[in-house]
């Protein structure tokens, strides 16, 4: 199944990266890049839109630690509707302590 | 066994869970075990690719072999990589995994899944291939 990512920043300072398909070693890859093209402009509020990514591995967690430490520790990262098996991942690997998972976002 | 080859390059981990996600389906896996075996077989698969290959400066391809009997789906990655045991490396603890990210490593991660994900998983060095052997039993029911 093939990926697309599309980010972008708005005025209120809120960055939105949607996600589709799966994400692996080689589609985290673009994912990093539209963190770092993000990064750029300082956002306040990181927000994944991820209700079409039907897989992630470990190269997308690195890339959701990679964010935290690239933009910042207080920067919230909210990420909207997960598939379970991802919840699942996150629920693992500690990691949805560090990320809000939302059914929607603004809520 | 069944055997398939794709070539030991990242546009591989696509057709190589394809492969994984069809072999669960014949074998009768539910939808949560299918998931995690193909999330498995791509961190292992990764790790063959990016560790064996790449770096090392080589070539090589990833053999999958299956077998599917006695309620058991096996599934076996042989590649022609230099010797790596992923189950000889420290894995992340509780500990690591309650720590705020920005204070995390970010190694061991996939291995941790892989062994998490499936219901045996085993490494082995013969002839001068590694094999990493995934089991996923066929009955399972989960709550």
């Amino acid at each position: 199944m093939s990926f697309s990512i599309s980010s972008d920043v708005d005025a209120q300072k809120v960055a939105t990266i949607t996600l589709a398909g799966e994400l692996d070693s080689l589609s985290s890859r673009e994912f990093q890049s539209a963190i770092e093209h993000v990064a750029a402009e300082n956002p306040k509020e990181l927000v994944l839109r991820v209700e079409d990514l039907s897989f992630m591995s470990s190269a997308g967690l690195r890339v959701l630690i990679f964010s935290k430490q690239k933009m910042g520790t207080n920067l919230p990262i909210f990420m909207v509707k997960p598939q379970s098996a991802i919840v699942d991942t996150l629920e693992k690997t500690g990691l949805q302590h560090s990320v809000n998972i939302v059914d929607e976002y603004p809520a | 066994m069944e055997s398939k080859t794709f070539p030991g390059t990242l546009d591989s981990l696509d057709l190589i869970r394809q492969h994984v996600k069809e072999l669960s389906q014949q074998a009768g896996l539910d939808k949560k075990s299918t998931y995690n075996l193909m999330l498995a077989a791509d961190e292992i698969a990764t790790n063959i690719i990016l560790y064996g290959y790449e770096q090392a400066g080589q070539t090589g391809s990833i053999d999958v072999l299956s077998e599917i009997a006695d309620n058991q789906l096996k599934v076996v990655f042989e590649d022609e990589a230099k010797p790596f045991d992923p189950t000889a490396r420290d894995l992340p603890t509780e500990d690591d995994f309650n720590k705020p990210l920005e204070e995390r490593t970010i190694g061991g991660m996939g291995i941790f899944l892989t062994i998490n994900g499936v219901d045996k998983f085993s490494y082995e060095y013969a002839n001068n291939r590694n094999r990493n052997i995934f089991i996923m039993n066929v009955d399972h029911v989960h709550p």
